[in-house]
């Protein structure tokens, strides 16, 4: 493993590039945006982010466990109990994301309006675990891809004759010791698809679903936001600049809302994806 | 290969089963709150009560049932109150509801098929659009990195910082096309052209929502480590050619559907590539199912499958909502099978071939 590079590394880099783009756009923010909707685009982004880092953590709990559960029914021979195992999780691989979240987030909805679920901090655990149950099976595969490159190697076998549990050989040794790179760079990118997913059914729902399961039930965030019809018509300002370029300028005073809602979002990806990458380069993952 | 299509199938019928149970428990239940609203309704209907808002109806109501029931004024009197209370509820909630409400029909089922076809032709067009595009712009990226390396021609202090400059915009643009979610695209660019259109729909999800950059930069991932493997200095050592430089492979054929680079060691590369990548076309068809929900969702167009099942989630006409998740379902399960198929039809090809000599797997 390469530590002592003198220059950033590419992943480093890009972490600073979004930082910097996003302290820059704040202090524009500041000094542009009026209050109200500067206070909302703050509200937006921190609950994007700290349900994207729910998502993270309730993903490498799910993804730990599933995988253990696996390896064990696998271990103890348990034919019928790894079948199923696998017929679940192949089912659950088979609906794709958005739909088996839309679902999700509808329920969650209902459970609002119930009175249910009643402070934000349920909202955000709910919706992170719906994310997550659609998202932790890539995980899921990483890791059992692992335990099975390191079970075909001398040392899991070496280390079973030295006395040595299975779990700890598996949990510590192999999942831990040398896998928490792969698994690290792995949660990196399930940040950037976390966001992107939340954003794009909050956007969704608040633009398809606006009476019935409105984004007054469900906590702000940047796709809500998005959706909102100030930030549409911002948006749409972009088209009318591209055929009008003396326009361009009102873009950065006049739709700064709209704009800056699609700069996060889209910087935010961006970033995500070239962290993802620069450190699975730098690791030589 | 049978295990895994028994696996497939069976999951399709799983599914399917579980999801027919709820439409028929659905249906039942429905016919079963119709019968007993029904009852009801008929019960007050029977009574020669025409409007239950005027007064005189309503106290003739009361003394008519208060005949029939001696001596329970209170009760009785509570519950016609709250019996044309319900039927007025009733009323003003169908009236709401009427031009919503819709049931699993023979012409509701033929329309959403119609739906379906149409967002079944999208998703081949764009599946195919991004398997060229992917392995495409993965082997540009690597065969131009390649010839660099080569040419040893690095560009220094001003020629590079020009250079930068001048890519600098139009790269800036173009990741900010590839990496927006298809939505964002779409409202920026409504005013000036027509988004509702399928063609547009194709061009959205092909671009957008990260779909071609992240499974071509896989595939270049893919090459670059195929490249270290030990076969490719074998057959350098044995004079095949293996050089970048000086257009030997040339853009043409890096552009051709049907990719093929013989006499040059990169053919033997590509094809061991595009098996690994074959493998992850079920997750890029996944990932882009999920893209072209969101698009079509987002942008609001009546008459795509999508958004028809927005549509009828918030109507709460679940039977419908059901039919389009089978649908949808069907089409994941589908597109499963047919790369199990193909990925087990090149592996046996590529083993006969090893057998006899020909690219090392």
């Amino acid at each position: 493993m390469i530590h002592t590079r003198r220059t950033l590394s590419r992943d480093t880099l890009w972490l600073i590039v979004w930082l910097s783009g996003i302290a820059a756009l704040a202090v524009w923010d500041t000094l542009f945006l009026n209050r109200p909707a500067l206070k909302l685009l703050i509200g937006g982004f921190v609950n994007t982010f700290c349900v994207a880092l729910m998502v993270i953590v309730v993903t490498l709990a799910l993804g730990w466990a599933t995988t253990i559960l696996l390896h064990s029914l696998e271990k103890r021979k348990s034919r019928i109990g790894y079948l199923i195992a696998t017929f679940v999780l192949n089912l659950v691989r088979s609906v794709p994301q958005v739909v088996g979240i839309l679902i999700g987030y509808v329920w969650i909805a209902f459970m609002i309006q119930d009175g249910t679920l009643r402070n934000q901090f349920a909202v955000f655990t709910v919706m992170a675990c719906c994310m997550s149950l659609f998202i932790f099976l890539e995980l899921v595969d990483l890791m059992r891809e692992r335990i099975l490159h390191y079970q075909r190697l001398d040392f899991y076998n070496a280390l079973l004759v030295c006395g040595v549990s299975e779990r700890r050989i598996v949990n510590f040794d192999i999942l831990w010791k040398n896998s928490r790179i792969h698994i690290f760079n792995k949660l990196i990118s399930i940040f950037g698809m976390a966001v992107f997913l939340q954003c794009s059914i909050d956007f969704v729902i608040s633009v398809g679903l606006s009476t019935d399961v409105s984004s007054v039930n469900l906590p702000p965030t940047l796709g809500s936001l998005l959706a909102n019809i100030d930030s549409k018509q911002d948006i749409l300002a972009i088209g009318y600049t591209l055929t009008h370029p003396g326009y361009v300028g009102n873009l950065f005073m006049g739709h700064l809302q709209g704009i800056s809602i699609a700069f996060v979002i889209v910087f935010t990806l961006l970033s995500v994806y070239q962290v993802a990458n620069g450190y699975a380069e730098r690791h030589r993952l | 290969m049978k295990q895994k299509l028994l696996e497939h199938l069976s999951s399709l019928l799983f599914v399917s089963a579980i999801l027919v149970a709820v439409l028929a428990v659905m249906g039942m239940r429905g016919d079963a709150g119709a019968a007993k609203k029904d009852t009801l309704t008929l019960a007050l209907q029977s009574l020669p009560l025409s409007s239950t808002r005027d007064a005189f109806h309503r106290a003739l109501l009361k003394d008519v049932v208060n005949i029939y029931y001696p001596g329970q004024y209170d009760k009785t009197s509570a519950t016609v109150d709250a019996v044309i209370q319900q039927r007025e509820v009733d009323f003003a909630r169908s009236l709401q509801s009427s031009h919503v409400k819709e049931r699993l029909t023979v012409g509701r089922f033929v329309q959403i098929l119609g739906m379906y076809a149409k967002f079944l032709v999208i998703y081949v067009l764009v599946l195919a659009l991004t398997y060229y595009g992917v392995q495409t712009i993965g082997t540009w990226r690597f065969v131009r990195k390649k010839a660099r390396a080569e040419s040893r021609q690095p560009r220094h202090g001003l020629a590079r910082i020009a250079r930068a400059a001048a890519l600098g915009i139009p790269k800036a643009l173009a990741y900010a096309v590839l990496f927006s979610p298809a939505y964002v695209v779409a409202y920026s660019v409504r005013t000036e052209f027509n988004t509702d259109s399928a063609f547009f729909m194709v061009l959205l999800a092909t671009m957008c929502n990260g779909l071609l950059i992240v499974y071509s930069n896989k595939f270049y991932a893919f090459l670059t480590s195929e490249s270290r493997r030990g076969y490719v200095e074998t057959a350098m050592a044995k004079n095949l050619t293996a050089s970048y430089g000086s257009n030997a492979i040339p853009l043409k054929a890096i552009l051709r559907p049907f990719k093929k680079f013989d006499g040059h060691v990169f053919g033997h590369i590509f094809a061991n590539t595009r098996q690994q990548y074959l493998s992850s076309v079920k997750e890029q068809a996944s990932f882009l199912i999920t893209g072209l929900v969101i698009t079509e969702m987002a942008l609001n167009i009546h008459g795509y499958l999508s958004y028809e099942m927005l549509r009828q989630l918030l109507y709460k006409n679940f039977s419908i909502v059901i039919v389009i998740l089978l649908l949808i379902f069907i089409t994941v399960k589908m597109t499963e099978i047919l790369v199990d198929v193909k990925m087990h039809r090149e592996s046996m090809r590529f083993e006969n071939r090893a057998s006899t000599g020909g690219t090392a797997a």
